[in-house]
């Protein structure tokens, strides 16, 4: 369908009006909003992805794509505002673990997780595990992604999930870790649910985690 | 003690993180990366895959002055106050003119001046021997940073760092990182002494303890500390800045220690490509002389993906850097080496070569090395930066050009680029090290002597 090849182009010109008039086409054409953003703004952000990946691009065209097809979706959630439908999600809480003020690459994982459908809770920087539990209780996140970039601060990752642990919550959450220090074997050690090297890497693990379509193979912790 | 009049006032710097335009971290990220694109746009500036080391002074100028408008239109953000730290032209140039000429580490015989490079300077880099923060299990401290400040062409030395401290995990902001920290300072005193050289400066005496805290804790001179060794003030991402660096300036401008400055942007992230990313840490020099009042200055710019700077666009960005900022001003810049592959691999051994050739004509002092990509525990060895410090003496005493070194380098990169994604990790050091000596293994040191023989028919004419 023509439509859809346009809407991944749009995205990945990083046409934020494009992607807004197109959002508004699919609707008046009667094409369900979860079609549109799978078939369309996805496969384009999908494209963005593996460019980033190979570095033909570079993070400012990332964002810049990834506001158009923010723009782009949101003309779909506010179509659906008050109806019962609504764009399904699986959900993320993101963070750089206690003490950790380096968070370029959570925030790399977080556009390209938000690009791939994923609803994130960013928590930030230095987030305290305790936060981290309270947030699960409150917010029931399919993942948990930590990172961290220093020696000193990934040791509290293996307490996070202790944490989990100890107030019944990690049964129903899956963890994911990344960042600088953290190498798969440990990861696998303390008992996360996955490790991904790099942005891309973290979305193929994140769907994995979530049950979702994978199409090529994340490294498992 | 230091002549503060020499820098920018550090309580304006203050008051403009508490007082300068608020904005959104996510915006400023933003406007980063479309300024630097537009300023690529208008300067001109172009990464060529073939020339790595370019030879074109028009190319540097203009990647400098695209950094002084980066500088002055974008600022400086504080993470902490969410504000953005403005600065004129005039206060940047008034700064420039005033940084320091030289400093030095060491004492006694020790004594080691740095002074500021020129592009194709005949004079030897200054060889800052770091383990860059390479973890390793407390027992091993000592040996391995002994085997990094023994090395003849090291002029002053930095250690590893340690994740257990007498069994209990060294965690940010606890007690143990305290403890540990006065310990790391400790130990790298005593490798000193170890290596017979107890006066040599140790430009980075904490690794451990990451905290101002734990830092300030361990700058003493009865654990080791004294003046003439330094410490390193990091930038936390592009262009900016946070309470704890502030805090470390802080003490840092009334201590007797040197104060450097560190940049690690990332290529491929918010700055973009190896141009725009140029631009950016050419800008980082300026925030760490008025931010930080930064008597010296390190970088470490790394590819977003393979962690290290040895591929092609790496390389043409360090040497873009080094010129831009050799050519017009008197800073004295060091360039970190990070390779992708680890100890005792071929591979390591040419990423060494390359990046220490581009850095050393390009107008920096050298300071290697992270190697396997900085993340393995135990994968370092004083035997990385002395084949890093041994190629950057070479090119001095060969009087190389920056064309000359330019296709040297090319060879180098067409022969390991391919393999950099999957580089090899290498060696850990009780496996590349004779423990009861501390020194290379024979299979080390000949692997080294074969690639200089191979080098030979590259136009390296090894001495």
């Amino acid at each position: 369908m023509d439509l859809f090849k346009a809407m991944a182009e749009a995205v990945i010109e990083g046409d934020e009006e494009r992607t807004v008039s197109l959002a508004k086409e699919a609707l008046t054409k009667g094409v369900p909003p979860t079609e549109a953003i799978e078939k369309g703004f996805a496969e384009g952000m999908k494209e963005i992805g593996r460019l980033f990946d190979t570095l033909e691009i570079y993070l400012p065209q990332v964002i810049i794509s990834a506001d158009a097809m923010t723009a782009g979706v949101e003309v779909f959630r506010q179509h659906l505002l008050g109806q019962e439908e609504d764009l399904p999600k699986k959900t993320v809480l993101l963070g750089t673990i206690q003490g950790d003020v380096h968070d370029i690459g959570k925030n790399i994982v977080k556009i390209m997780l938000e690009s791939n459908g994923f609803k994130v809770y960013d928590l930030g920087r230095d987030v305290p595990v305790l936060n981290f539990i309270e947030k699960v209780k409150e917010l029931h996140p399919d993942i948990v992604g930590v990172s961290a970039l220093m020696t000193t601060t990934m040791v509290h990752m293996p307490k996070l999930i202790e944490a989990l642990r100890e107030s019944g919550l990690r049964a129903n959450v899956n963890i994911m870790l990344g960042g600088a220090p953290v190498l798969p074997e440990w990861a696998k050690k303390i008992g996360a649910d996955g490790y991904g090297a790099s942005a891309m890497e973290a979305v193929r693990v994140a769907k994995r985690l979530a049950g979702l379509q994978v199409e090529e193979k994340g490294e498992e912790a | 003690m230091k002549d503060h009049g020499t820098f920018f006032d550090f309580l304006e710097v203050i008051r403009r993180a508490e007082s300068g335009e608020g904005m959104k971290e996510a915006d400023f990220d933003k406007k980063l990366g479309k300024k630097v694109s537009a300023l690529m746009r208008q300067y001109e500036i172009r990464y060529h895959p073939e020339s790595v080391i370019p030879s074109d002074d028009g190319l540097a100028d203009r990647v400098y002055q695209a950094a002084v408008d980066l500088f002055l239109d974008l600022g400086v953000y504080c993470t902490d106050t969410q504000r953005v730290m403005l600065f004129s032209k005039e206060e940047l140039t008034w700064a420039l003119e005033h940084a320091p000429q030289e400093v030095r580490y060491g004492r006694e015989k020790e004594i080691v001046s740095v002074y500021p490079r020129k592009v194709e300077d005949p004079r030897d880099p200054v060889c800052f021997f770091s383990a860059v923060g390479t973890p390793v299990p407390e027992e091993m401290f000592l040996p391995i940073a002994r085997s990094y400040a023994q090395e003849p062409l090291a002029d002053t030395f930095s250690g590893p760092l340690i994740t257990s401290y007498q069994g209990i995990p060294v965690t940010s902001g606890s007690p143990v990182e305290v403890e540990a920290a006065i310990w790391n300072t400790q130990m790298l005193r005593e490798a000193a002494r170890q290596a017979g050289r107890p006066h040599i400066g140790i430009h980075n005496f904490q690794s451990t303890g990451e905290k101002t805290d734990a830092t300030i804790a361990s700058a003493q001179e009865k654990f080791g500390a004294f003046p003439g060794d330094g410490l390193l003030v990091a930038a936390i991402a592009e262009m900016k800045v946070d309470f704890e660096r502030l805090k470390k300036v802080a003490f840092l401008r009334q201590s007797p220690y040197i104060l450097g400055a560190l940049y690690g942007p990332l290529m491929g992230g918010y700055a973009g490509g190896p141009e725009g990313t140029a631009i950016a840490l050419v800008a980082h020099h300026f925030l760490g002389l008025l931010g930080f009042s930064a008597e010296r200055h390190n970088s470490f710019p790394i590819h977003i993906h393979y962690v290290c700077n040895t591929t092609r666009e790496m390389l043409w960005l360090i040497s873009m850097v080094g010129q831009a900022l050799a050519r017009n001003t008197h800073l004295m810049i060091v360039s970190n080496a990070f390779m992708a592959s680890g100890p005792c691999t071929e591979m390591v051994i040419d990423e060494l070569c390359a990046h220490s050739l581009t850095s050393t004509v390009s107008g920096w002092h050298l300071n290697p090395s992270a190697v396997a990509k900085n993340r393995h525990p135990m994968r370092c060895s004083g035997m990385e930066p002395r084949i890093h410090a041994e190629v950057g003496h070479w090119v001095t005493k060969m009087g190389l050009s920056r064309q000359e070194a330019n296709r040297i380098a090319l060879k180098l990169i067409e022969g390991y680029e391919k393999n950099i994604p999957e580089a090899p990790i290498g060696k850990l050091f009780h496996e590349c090290y004779r423990m009861d000596q501390i020194r290379p293994t024979d299979e080390y040191e000949s692997l080294f002597e074969k690639r200089k023989k191979e080098w030979r028919e590259i136009g390296l004419e090894v001495i």
